[in-house]
């Protein structure tokens, strides 16, 4: 083997997301009973039939049980230790950006999301949330001219409650898993888009979630919808401090596709992972899930999944619409002790519709990675057609790399591909790269980022390049 | 000359055709008749529709038919099963032959040959015998015999799939042969051989359409008459001398006539 | 708790050998498979109690082979009819394992078992008698080909277990012939050994007749320097569920494998695979084939298991399914685990109809859609039927399977 322990170096970048934020938060107390939800949707002013869907969806989370099916090990999470709410203690009304405590301004600075009119990005508005509540939202007015909302769900709750209460929960429904049980009872903040007829969204839309308390768990909560004829792009980013114990993030995000409409979304998930020996990290569970409704809607999710201990996600469209579109572009990557087990779930039910999976795992050091993905083709789905290609690269001898995919049909004039590989780098494409004089590090990085390249180039322009460094920072010492 | 041809009734007749895909119309109403001993050259750019011609008169269960009708000697053949019309005589070959894999080729060429034999009221061949016919055939389009016991088409040149088109063109002897793009990709040595197989095998009582873009081809074969296809039309018929003028001209020249007409 | 007492009242308990206690006893905890689980999630469960719903027959009708052999020299044995074999010749010997080999070995075998995985196994062994079990151990060169029938009476369920020991260098061809009566159920657990530098090409031909059930269990450890061939092909049951357990005890072996169910009416058959290499340089070569039509239901769930110590490993997994019918269904799911990082895996898996292009430039030739079809599926089939030994020119497999499809 060629410098074993050299390619093990490449691996080992500290984390550079793990400071914390010294702010005072207003937290509620430990647990979750009937009345945590009542206080939560109480301090969050909602109205009569929010609450009623949170304690209905607080019955139904009592009655389930944690899955245990995907390929993952991990201490059992005591639900009674986590705090459900935790916001930075702010003035009661913010009017402007000028309110927002510097500190948190400093904190989004930091992680490279100006939020100040100054310095804020140009062509992407943000909407950025701290532990449980949306801080700020920029680009608001210029959004509006074009009759586009976009805001934290809980002003949504006020000020949009006819569409949050037509869509909420139609995508993915409370009873859906444990894990959106448990995010419809309890979730606290996230975002609102909401694209009006024929209207192509001006910029890209993005949230970036901070976690920054350490015993409180991070529940948000997402709703896109595309009316007819619309389209945006919608980008996510995550990160949260360094801590020895594990926190828990269970997300949902729904998103709405009409007729002719296409909503793209990609996510850069940078939570903390844990250390080398494993301790601590964020165990990120979440629901995403799109249902193109319309007919030729399109939904493309793309992501790159870096961070966290623990992953367990599966975004997935619903094709019900006549010649809808559906695709799942994915990097994960996972090293020392990290688990990942993602992938995507194509429901095929309406006529000539189309579906593509591209998923590339990359496993170093100890940890396990698995694509788990459905393809299923209804009795109405004629004419419809799958292609699915996952590819694995195993980086080290200890790391593992699972394939699981589920593949249905009911409808013979369809067509599924599957398609899925394993591979490591080569040490003669290491030499090669290495005799034109490629330092050994930059030659892992370029093919692993080679091996990604039908996934990047997938992303919005800045994520791409984005996603490249962090795979390159999240690869040093790992390979050897 | 001309004249002498048209006493006799016409093989094909295509009238006021237009044919549609998944409700996206391809054909806007093209007429064309073709009499015995004809060989018609249709040009045009890419995506005007004169594939989608072909494989509607073969019968390509892909296209509906919206408008007008195609008639093969006299008779209306719109809801003829692809099989039934082969059978009868037409006879399309194909731009971009199709590998079967595991189906080998002389067992291919047998059940064909033996399907339009038996619509002739002919004797059906067995291995044997439609082994020596098959042999005979071969040097028309100097093919080796290895080629017969591979599977159809697969793992063969772009060379070897347009002769083995025109080896079936031979076996099947059909009253009317669509060639569609023939002449792509092959050499001029390839070209050659492709050609004189074609005018080895028609005579006074066969059609040819030929589907070209390139001029290359009626160099070897003189076309009666060329018709220009845009947009799922035809906008001009000419003579021979027409494809000459269009290689010299580009196409760019036609979109005149779209204006004109 | 129906099938134990089924099988506790079919006969005295004096009776029973020391193995279907053992296996009895297993049973006992979970009589039935876990219906959440892998490998039995898609089954059926009706026809699963349908298949347990006969009557336990340890004893054989009269059996007629509808075969001719397709040589003097070729060795005929019929599961629980004429088991009696002893042949020494110049060259190679075949001779009954004895009953302390016999207990000896599938002991270890049951000491092994995951009793949701090997639930068949269990099953089987707990209902196959003395005389329905087959041991032989081989050895030697230029050795005859080999049949094996196992069938199931009329309204019976039967148990045929076969056990072989191949030695070192020797090669085998063994032909293995399922049958099912009418509305019978038919248990048939294989264990087979490969000792080093031995091979095997084997065949296994499933098929029944009106409301046939079948539970099919091959069990292959390969030693290294080994070869195991198998051709399969399983047809006409009511259900059928067909389970492949391979290991590479010491990696460095070969093993390919290609297979076929074709389900009509609403017939469920289904293939489980899994090959495991223990060892490093292994190589696997698999395909799985599935035809359904009307309303059945065809399964294929492959896994291939790649751990830390199995380096070098060249393995690929090919699932290709035809659906042929609106009210058929197909699942599949070829699965990958691996741990070591210096390996080749692939798998693939397609569903789909016939070939529309392929149809309409064969009807562009003439030839009818019907003829057309049956071309495809020739060609279809022909890659898995050429690939059984022993029988292949006797029993036009392929003219029976597309005039009957």
């Amino acid at each position: 083997m060629v410098n074993e322990n050299l390619v093990k170096d490449v691996v080992k970048e500290p984390y550079k997301y793990g400071f914390v934020t010294d702010i005072e938060t207003e937290k509620i107390e430990k647990g979750l009973n009937e009345d945590i939800i009542k206080l939560i949707s109480q301090k969050k002013e909602e109205p009569r039939f929010l609450l009623d869907f949170r304690l209905k969806a607080f019955k139904k989370w009592q009655k389930m049980k944690e899955p245990d099916w995907a390929a993952l090990g991990y201490k059992k999470i005591d639900y009674q230790d986590i705090i459900y709410y935790s916001a930075p203690k702010q003035k009661e009304k913010i009017s402007s950006l000028d309110e927002v405590d510097p500190k948190l301004l400093e904190t989004f600075d930091k992680l490279g999301i100006p939020l100040t009119e100054q310095k804020k990005l140009t062509n992407v508005a943000v909407d950025a949330v701290f532990d449980s509540v949306s801080i700020a939202t920029t680009f608001r007015e210029e959004l509006a001219e074009h009759g586009v909302i976009f805001c934290s769900i809980s002003e949504a709750v006020k000020n949009h409650a006819d569409l949050i209460e037509k869509y909420l929960g139609t995508v993915v429904p409370t009873s859906d898993n444990y894990f959106a049980a448990l995010n419809s009872a309890v979730f606290s903040d996230g975002s609102f888009v909401y694209i009006p007829k024929g209207v192509t969204c001006p910029m890209d839309l993005s949230s970036y979630f901070r976690i920054n308390s350490g015993d409180s768990g991070q529940f948000e909560r997402t709703l896109i919808i595309a009316e007819e004829s619309s389209s945006v792009s919608y980008l996510e980013g995550c990160t949260a401090p360094m801590f020895d114990t594990n926190t828990l993030h269970a997300a949902v995000v729904e998103l709405i596709a009409l007729d002719d409409a296409s909503i793209k979304y990609s996510t850069v998930q940078n939570w903390y992972a844990g250390d080398e020996e494993g301790v601590g990290g964020i165990f990120n569970f979440v629901t995403k899930r799109g249902k193109c409704l319309g007919k030729r809607s399109k939904i493309s999710w793309s992501q790159v999944e870096t961070g966290s201990a623990i992953t367990w996600k599966y975004p997935s469209c619903l094709l019900l619409g006549e010649e809808s579109v559906g695709e799942f572009y994915s990097v994960a990557l996972t090293n020392n002790l990290q688990q990942a087990d993602t992938g995507t779930k194509m429901i095929h039910i309406g006529p000539k519709t189309k579906s593509t999976i591209v998923s590339k795992g990359i496993s170093a050091g100890n940890s396990k990675n698995s694509y788990r993905g459905l393809v299923k083709m209804g009795t109405k789905a004629t004419g419809s057609r799958n292609y699915s290609q996952c590819d694995s690269m195993l980086i080290g001898d200890q790391a593992s790399a699972n394939t699981f995919p589920y593949i249905k049909s009911q409808q013979p004039n369809s067509e599924i591909e599957h398609e899925a590989s394993t591979c490591r780098i080569s040490e003669d494409q290491l030499f090669y790269l290495q005799s034109r004089g490629i330092e050994f590090e930059e030659a892992v990085s370029m093919m692993v980022s080679g091996f990604c390249r039908d996934v990047f180039n997938q992303l919005p322009m800045e994520f791409a390049a984005e996603a490249d460094k962090l795979l390159a920072l999240k690869l040093e010492g790992s390979v050897g | 000359m001309q004249s002498k041809m048209k006493e006799s009734d016409p093989i094909l007749e295509v009238e006021n055709l237009s044919a549609s895909t998944d409700n996206l119309p391809i054909l806007k109403g093209v007429s064309l008749t073709v009499y015995p001993g004809e060989i018609h050259a249709i040009m045009g750019r890419n995506g005007c529709g004169k594939s989608t011609l072909s494989k509607i008169i073969a019968g390509h269960p892909s296209y509906t038919i919206t408008n007008g009708e195609i008639k093969f000697l006299g008779e209306n053949i719109n809801s003829l099963e692809p099989e039934e019309r082969s059978q009868s005589g037409i006879f399309l070959g194909f731009q971009y032959p199709i590998e079967i894999p595991g189906v080998s080729n002389l067992e291919f060429l047998r059940v064909s040959t033996n399907a339009r034999r038996k619509f002739l009221n002919k004797e059906e061949l067995d291995t044997f015998d439609f082994e020596e016919l098959v042999k005979e055939k071969l040097e028309i389009v100097k093919m080796d015999q290895a080629f017969l016991s591979r599977s159809v088409n697969q793992g063969f040149s772009g060379g070897e799939k347009k002769r083995n088109e025109i080896l079936q063109m031979a076996l099947l002897e059909p009253k009317i042969a669509i060639l569609d793009e023939t002449d792509s990709g092959l050499d001029i040595d390839a070209l050659r051989i492709v050609a004189s197989g074609i005018k080895r095998i028609s005579n006074a009582q066969t059609g040819i359409i030929l589907i070209t873009h390139y001029q290359r081809l009626l160099d070897e074969i003189e076309p009666n008459y060329v018709h220009v296809m845009s947009d799922g039309q035809i906008i001009k018929t000419g003579e021979s001398d027409l494809a000459l003028e269009l290689e010299k001209k580009g196409y760019e020249w036609t979109d005149n006539f779209i204006k004109e007409t | 708790m129906e099938i134990i007492e089924k099988i506790k009242t079919n006969k005295s308990i004096d009776n029973q050998t020391e193995i279907q206690k053992i296996c009895l006893d297993k049973l006992q905890s979970s009589p039935l498979p876990n219906p959440r689980s892998e490998q039995w999630r898609l089954s059926n469960k009706s026809k699963l109690s349908n298949f347990l719903d006969y009557s336990v027959n340890e004893n054989n009708s009269k059996f007629d082979i509808p075969y001719p052999k397709n040589s003097q020299s070729t060795i005929r044995l019929i599961i629980g009819e004429n088991c009696q074999i002893k042949l020494i010749e110049k060259n190679y010997s075949i001779r009954q394992l004895s009953e302390d080999e016999l207990q000896k070995y599938i002991k270890e075998q049951i000491s092994c078992f995951n009793q949701n995985e090997n639930w068949s196994d269990l099953l089987n062994l707990s209902l196959s008698c003395k005389n329905n079990i087959l041991g032989l151990k081989i050895n030697g060169s230029k050795i005859p080909p080999i049949e094996i029938f196992s069938y199931a009476s009329s309204n019976s369920l039967n148990a045929k277990t076969l056990i072989i020991f191949l030695e070192k260098n020797c090669n085998v061809e063994l032909l293995q012939v399922n049958l099912g009566k009418e509305n019978s159920s038919l248990s048939q657990s294989t264990f087979f050994c490969l000792e080093e530098n031995s091979s095997l090409n084997h065949g296994v031909v499933s098929y029944g007749v009106n409301k046939s059930n079948l539970l099919n269990s091959l069990n292959v450890i390969q030693q290294k320097n080994s070869e195991y061939n198998l051709g399969s092909l399983h047809f006409k049951f009511n259900y059928a569920r067909f389970e492949i357990r391979i290991k590479q005890s010491e990696g460095n072996a070969k093993t390919n494998i290609k297979g076929m169910q074709i389900t009509k009416k609403d017939e469920q058959i289904s293939t489980y695979t899994k090959i495991y290499f223990d060892g490093p340089n292994g190589f696997l070569d698999q395909i799985n084939k599935s035809l359904a039509d009307d309303k059945s239901h065809a399964i294929f769930e492959g896994s291939i298991i790649v751990p830390k110590i199995a380096q070098k490993t060249d393995a690929s997994q090919l699932s290709r399914n035809l659906l042929l019918s609106n009210r058929a269904q197909i699942d599949t799911k070829p699965q990958l685990e691996i741990i070591a990082d210096d390996v080749k895996c692939k798998h693939g898996a397609t569903i789909s109809q016939l070939n529309e292009e392929e149809l309409f430039y064969m009807r562009t030739r003439g030839i009818t859609l019907t003829e057309a079809s049956k071309l495809q599926l020739s060609s279809y089939f022909q890659e898995i039927i050429s690939f059984i030994p022993v029988s292949k020119d006797r029993w036009n497999l392929l003219d029976k399977l597309l005039n009957e499809n």
